[in-house]
């Protein structure tokens, strides 16, 4: 039935259409610099969704467990046997994506007989100079783009795009701390879960129209608010990229007191 | 397969195999390392290593690092062929990482032991032709027993555990004695030495070792030479800076009587 060529681009359409809907109601990942490194901020329930890749690489993920264990693990054998044939220092973040990644995720979405990834990815690669470090993101179709100071994965472009925004205006000029940086990035994921919520609702009312425009960012005590309500039932999952960590792994996941530190006592549930 | 987190496995998957043998009767005169310690003092364990690598009677470098760091809590010294020793390292680095990274939990303690063990029996072709015999220490830390932890080699890849101490490479069966010795009637045992007292003991025994065994290298003093000294504690391993070995060599070893 697929045999003819618009059959097969109606196919991918589709394809499209069943990906987004699956992908709607991931915890988005924000991953950002600081002073010291690299941040990736998520939250979860039950499956991880940080975990470390090489000495300098970190991935986040959004999507089905299953899909992102399969490709960690294929992303896994490549960066070890490169670091081990050549060396740690040709073990990239753009190589691992253009090598590693994007050629199979792009081949798993357009062979329409099979079960594409549902998967959205992000690495993030701590440089040894600070100001270097980049973020690639991969989408369910195998398109991926570097940035640098900050990424993002969510629902949808739109949304991600506002993410960035907000942590682009809250501005990086003079490098975050840790600490600076876990609440920005905390308010990042707020204001991206809030606006997948948003438009889910709009979806179920069918008011399309409606979804759209925003006039105005939800403010600091809303996200925090939302943040809140999350953590009720899901945790907060934080790692880093520490430059002067010891040794050549310089991965590390964060402490429970690490991020409990980032829901302000005030705003905290009444015990 | 990937799945178990055995990087050595994907090694051989790819037709990677350590160690080459060479038919006996090749005279090549090969490079070799040489004395290496290891011994239990109260805060961990204490390993070093001399400098010195040579091929038959010629020196080939003065600067070797024969004690090198697998993990932050783990460390393996190296006697015998350099060339297959620094290759078991970079192998076990990456096993030890590549089992944390797909497993999300460190390798246990016994698990690095075995990992070592393999290394050796799958090299014994090579050790057994004369150009791949090595003999390592291993040291670490070993979380479930919380205490650190020595264990020696030989060639083939039988372990034992070192209990005070262990010793490797041509120049140990000159310190050997002196380790049982002090141990025995120092007045206290090795294992209850602090951290100062047992550098000193170590670099008196390497510069003993270099006394008697003409492929050890003892101190260089011009050169500023000193040997490896690494500890390990359960905060991890750590190196004696030259700085600190330089005055206690000074004081503490030459001409002290």
């Amino acid at each position: 039935m697929y045999e003819e060529p618009y059959r097969w681009v109606e196919a991918v359409g589709n394809r499209r259409q069943y990906l987004d809907e699956q992908l709607k109601q991931g915890s988005p990942v924000v991953a950002l610099s600081y002073a010291d490194g690299t941040l990736l901020l998520t939250v979860s329930r039950g499956t991880p969704k940080l975990y470390e890749i090489y000495d300098r690489i970190a991935l986040g993920g959004v999507g089905h467990p299953a899909d992102l264990e399969k490709l960690r693990f294929s992303l896994l054998e490549m960066a070890h046997l490169e670091g081990f044939n050549r060396s740690p220092s040709d073990v990239t973040g753009a190589r691992m994506m253009k090598l590693g990644l994007a050629p199979i995720i792009k081949q798993a979405f357009e062979e329409i007989f099979k079960a594409p990834f549902i998967v959205k990815i992000l690495l993030a690669e701590l440089s040894l100079k600070p100001g270097k470090d980049t973020f690639l993101t991969i989408d369910y179709d195998g398109t991926f783009e570097e940035t640098s100071g900050c990424a993002v994965l969510a629902a949808t472009k739109a949304i991600q795009a506002r993410m960035v925004a907000y942590l682009k205006q809250a501005g990086h000029a003079p490098p975050l701390s840790l600490d600076a940086a876990l609440a920005l990035a905390a308010k990042a994921w707020a204001l991206g879960s809030l606006a997948q919520a948003a438009e889910t609702e709009a979806d179920r009312k069918d008011e399309k129209e409606s979804a759209t425009p925003v006039a105005q960012e939800p403010d600091d005590a809303a996200l925090l608010a939302h943040l809140r309500d999350t953590l009720a039932d899901k945790t907060l999952e934080g790692a880093v990229l520490e430059r002067q960590a010891p040794g050549s792994s310089k991965y590390r996941a964060l402490t429970g007191e690490e991020l409990a530190s980032l829901v302000p006592k005030s705003a905290q549930a009444p015990a | 397969m990937g799945m178990q987190g055995d990087f050595l496995q994907l090694l051989k998957e790819q037709g990677y195999q350590i160690g080459t043998s060479v038919p006996a009767g090749t005279e090549v005169e090969i490079t070799r390392g040489t004395t290496i310690l290891a011994m239990k003092y109260r805060d961990g364990v204490l390993v070093a290593g001399d400098r010195r690598a040579t091929a038959g009677n010629m020196v080939m470098y003065d600067r070797t690092d024969k004690v090198l760091e697998l993990d932050r809590h783990s460390v393996m010294a190296i006697a015998g062929v350099p060339a297959t020793a620094y290759e078991m390292v970079r192998v076990l680095e990456h096993s030890f990482k590549y089992y944390r990274r797909t497993q999300l939990q460190e390798l246990s303690f016994e698990g690095k032991l075995r990992a070592v063990s393999k290394l050796l029996k799958d090299n014994v072709a090579a050790a057994l032709a004369g150009t791949g015999a090595v003999a390592p220490i291993f040291a670490g830390y070993d979380f479930e027993q919380s205490s650190a932890k020595i264990f020696f080699y030989d060639i083939l890849g039988a372990e034992f555990e070192g209990v005070e101490y262990a010793v490797s490479g041509s120049g140990s069966p000159t310190i050997r004695g002196i380790l049982h010795y002090l141990n025995t009637w120092n007045g206290q045992p090795l294992a209850a030495l602090p951290e100062e007292e047992a550098t000193i003991q170590a670099l008196r025994l390497l510069t003993c070792a270099a006394e008697f065994d003409s492929a050890t290298g003892g101190v260089n003093h011009e050169a500023n030479l000193y040997p490896v000294v690494k500890l390990i504690t359960e905060r991890g391993v750590r190196t004696v800076p030259d700085g600190t070995l330089k005055p206690l060599f000074e004081s503490k070893v030459t001409r002290h009587v």
